[in-house]
């Protein structure tokens, strides 16, 4: 255990090497100048020159790149061009937002969708079974802008319950956590349901009702819990996802998160901001992937790493 | 700022329980029902990237930091150079100005502003080059303090654009200069509201500068800026009531939010003409020809009607009305025949053209280009539109590799210098039109001094070259729209899209 923990953890630090070199040669390579999206349209070509010289960009690639890992060993990212500010402050104040949302919207795929998966399993074939999986197939196939647009119009413009966008207070939580996991409950909903049904048909469940062991007992304690082990990898690879991946949510919701600053960052050539949010993801994922599969031992002892 | 980190605490220990309390945010719990004469709240539609009033061309930076800091001269909407900090101004002759300053006026952290001010925030922007307005101020040669109150510059070259300029760059007090990063998380100016916070990404928060220099300003206690990029969502916040006014409304979204109770719809001609222009060096752009049919198979008057929905002007010379140099030069005609008959004499029989975009920059644009591309498909000229991200477009027409490029340009200053300095001279040309006409470039140089009928004159005859020769085809004058509460007193549609509310009440 402690060998392939070791494995993993080198395996994880090549991993990041080789995409902060992958994050760093493309965005130099991409065409696009970052000191003319810095400067209005009307600035002369000496003052882009002067301005890239003072962003470091006139340098030989390698040279760049060398400065860059040093400045990342001792945790300085870079000045982000468009803030002109620390990147690495630019992108952790955008970090409370971006995590409430994450939480709060893997609160919801959890909560909501294994609910649902359990209920439309238990009662397959029965009106519950129909109606969850119409639900499910919705959630899966509206697209995010719409819904979350419809919500915006429906419970802030119209009913007035709930503020229509920005970041602060639970209330301000609810619409973009509900757009942002409509999609992954449905995903979990759908998938716990198949997983339960497969193994609700299995031997070792007949066994249980046979010793008269309780429904509840033998679909929460003895169906559910193998039934999570697909559920886990998916929901870790929502967590990344979640975290990075809600660009279209947050713009919906003028929502101060890490994934429109990331895009935006990707559009004005603000090379420090994208290597600092894609370092910090990319290693996000890479723990979050090593949790998981530690977890698996937790949940089914059969699955021993050497 | 302990207002802020409580937000963020509050954040990551309520947020990761999902339990977080319901603590009004700031700026929020108000906004379900503002109170009368105390709130008033914005939302603009780019995010704010700084609180250096030097280091900036955002109009969302400019619509925030004109609360907080106040510029040499000011710009009404009418177009007029009026004072601010500065009193009076005069050339002294084509290369001297001299400035008056305001006496009696005090920073937010009671400090008084004087010639040292202006000093130290000139010698600043030009001297430090990182700065994004430096290159604007690299023709000063010298700044001077004649006493405390009078400050006399020279220029290395005639500068008549400078109180145009001057009226984009807040003062700063000079302690700024010895902990300037410090100072920019908490700076001072001498506007009419003085910073608070700003939650990056989300909103900026300002308070009523009750010793603002000017009698009974500001009208509410407080200004919240919040920033909102998606319009959707801007305009569903004012119809909600959570906020009192938004900017850049598209015309296609007018008709919802007038149909709203309780919210108007303002609207004026902007300082911005739209102008797409024709890479001069390539083919088809070089041929004058080819631009005079291209300019006479654009159906202008239908795109304004048809696809602006009428909220644009026909264009009439280059520069917009109200600002120096504008003068009626007739509109462009509609001649599909004439265009087609121009093109058969010319020989050019399969022509193609490459039109450039930048994505999703200006309203409706796409929609623009593909009407644009039917009509000159009508007079038998292909057009490959190629909508591109913004950055690459821009690399694009860097490299030449475009024949007519889509945009606009919108004068900031209320001054046209620039546009004719970055666009017809070799220099500023170079690597994006190829232009390039030493009669225009002479005139240039000659319109940059500060009498006013002078430049009048230069700019005309500018124009007329430019409206014979064509090498740009300027399809209307963009129109300015705001959304705002009807309970809002005072509010101005401004022609350079800031959102200014020093006067603004709330009824």
């Amino acid at each position: 255990m402690r060998a392939y923990l070791l494995r993993r953890l080198w395996q994880s630090a090549v991993t990041l090497v080789g995409v902060s070199i992958l994050v760093f040669v493309i965005l130099r390579v991409v065409p696009g100048d970052p000191a003319k999206m810095l400067l209005p349209e009307g600035a002369p070509p000496s003052a882009v020159e002067e301005l890239n010289r003072h962003l470091g960009l006139r340098e030989p690639l390698w040279v760049q790149y060398e400065i860059f890992l040093r400045s990342v060993v001792r945790g300085d990212f870079g000045q982000s061009f468009q803030y002109r500010a620390p990147a690495l402050r630019v992108v952790i104040e955008r970090v409370p937002a971006t995590i409430a949302l994450a939480v709060a919207a893997m609160a919801l795929t959890v909560v909501v969708g294994v609910s649902l998966g359990v209920l439309t399993a238990v009662r397959q074939g029965t009106p519950w079974d129909y109606g969850g999986t119409v639900l499910a197939v919705l959630g899966q196939s509206l697209p995010n802008f719409w819904l979350g647009i419809m919500l915006v119009l429906l419970f802030g413009v119209t009913l007035r319950w709930l503020p229509t966008s920005g970041f602060g207070g639970w209330a301000s939580l609810v619409l973009p956590s509900v757009t942002l996991a409509a999609f992954p409950t449905a995903l979990v909903a759908r998938l716990t349901r198949a997983s339960l049904l497969e193994i609700l048909g299995q031997e070792y469940i007949r066994t249980g009702r046979a010793k008269g062991l309780g429904e509840r007992r033998v679909v929460l304690r003895h169906a559910l819990r193998n039934a999570t082990i697909p559920l886990l990898t998916v929901l870790g690879l929502q967590i990344g996802t979640l975290l990075g991946g809600a660009v279209i949510t947050e713009s919906i919701f003028a929502w101060p998160g890490m994934g429109k600053l990331v895009v935006d960052a990707i559009f004005f050539r603000d090379f420090p901001v994208v290597q600092t949010i894609l370092i910090l993801s990319a290693t996000i994922f890479v723990v979050i992937n090593l949790l998981v599969d530690l977890l698996y031992t937790v949940l089914d002892p059969r699955i021993r790493y050497g | 700022m302990s207002r802020l980190r409580l937000t963020r605490r509050h954040f990551l220990v309520g947020g990761a329980a999902f339990g977080v309390a319901a603590r009004p945010r700031p700026g929020r719990a108000q906004s379900r029902a503002p109170a009368a004469g105390g709130q008033l709240i914005a939302g603009l539609s780019e995010r704010m990237l700084t609180l250096d009033p030097a280091n900036h061309y955002s109009i969302s930076s400019t619509s925030v930091l004109r609360h907080v800091y106040d510029p040499l001269l000011d710009v009404t909407n009418d177009d007029r150079f009026v004072p601010a900090l500065a009193e009076s101004w005069k050339a002294l002759n084509n290369t001297t100005w001299r400035f008056t300053l305001r006496k009696g006026v005090r920073f937010h952290d009671g400090t008084p502003f004087t010639a040292d001010s202006v000093l130290f925030t000139l010698k600043r922007v030009r001297d430090n080059t990182k700065l994004i307005k430096s290159f604007v101020y690299q023709d000063i040669d010298d700044v001077r303090k004649d006493d405390d109150f009078t400050v006399t510059v020279t220029t290395k070259r005639p500068f008549g654009s400078l109180p145009a300029h001057l009226t984009m760059l807040g003062m700063l007090p000079p302690a700024a200069g010895a902990h300037e990063e410090a100072f920019f998380t908490k700076p001072v100016g001498t506007g009419p509201f003085r910073f608070l916070s700003w939650t990056h990404g989300d909103h900026v928060e300002l308070e009523a500068n009750a010793r603002y220099w000017r009698p009974s300003i500001p009208k509410v206690d407080k200004l919240t800026v919040r920033f909102i990029p998606e319009l959707s969502t801007r305009a569903a916040a004012l119809r909600a009531g959570e906020i009192h006014v938004i900017d850049r409304v598209w015309p296609d979204m007018v008709a919802t939010l007038k149909a709203t109770a309780g919210i108007k719809v303002l609207d004026t001609p902007a300082v911005e003409a739209q102008r797409w222009h024709f890479q001069l060096a390539r083919e088809a752009g070089k041929d004058p020809r080819v631009r005079k049919a291209v300019s006479l198979a654009i159906d202008r008057n239908t795109i304004i009607k048809e696809l602006l929905l009428g909220y644009a002007r026909p264009v009439v010379s280059p520069i917009p009305p109200g600002l120096i140099g504008h003068t009626t030069l007739g509109q462009k005609p509609y001649d599909p025949d004439r265009a087609r008959a121009i093109l058969k004499q010319a020989g050019f029989q399969n022509l193609t053209l490459d039109f450039v975009l930048m994505k999703d920059l200006y309203p409706k644009q796409l929609e623009i280009a593909q009407a644009v591309a039917a009509m000159l498909g009508d007079v038998g000229i292909k057009v490959n539109i190629r909508n591109l991200e913004i950055a690459t477009a821009r690399e694009q027409r860097t490299a030449g590799n475009y024949d007519l490029f889509y945009s606009g340009w919108a004068h900031m200053p209320h001054d046209p210098d620039w546009y004719f300095g970055q666009w017809f001279t070799r220099a500023g040309a170079e690597k994006m039109t190829r232009f390039n006409d030493p009669r225009v470039e002479q005139l240039i140089a000659e319109g940059r001094v500060p009498d006013p009928k002078v430049r009048q004159q230069k700019y005309e005859e500018i124009q007329k070259i430019l409206w014979e020769d064509e090498p740009e085809i300027w399809p209307y004058y963009s129109v300015a729209i705001y959304a705002i509460s009807d309970r809002l007193r005072n509010f101005e549609a401004r022609r350079d899209y800031y959102v200014l509310l020093h006067e603004v009440g709330i009824a």
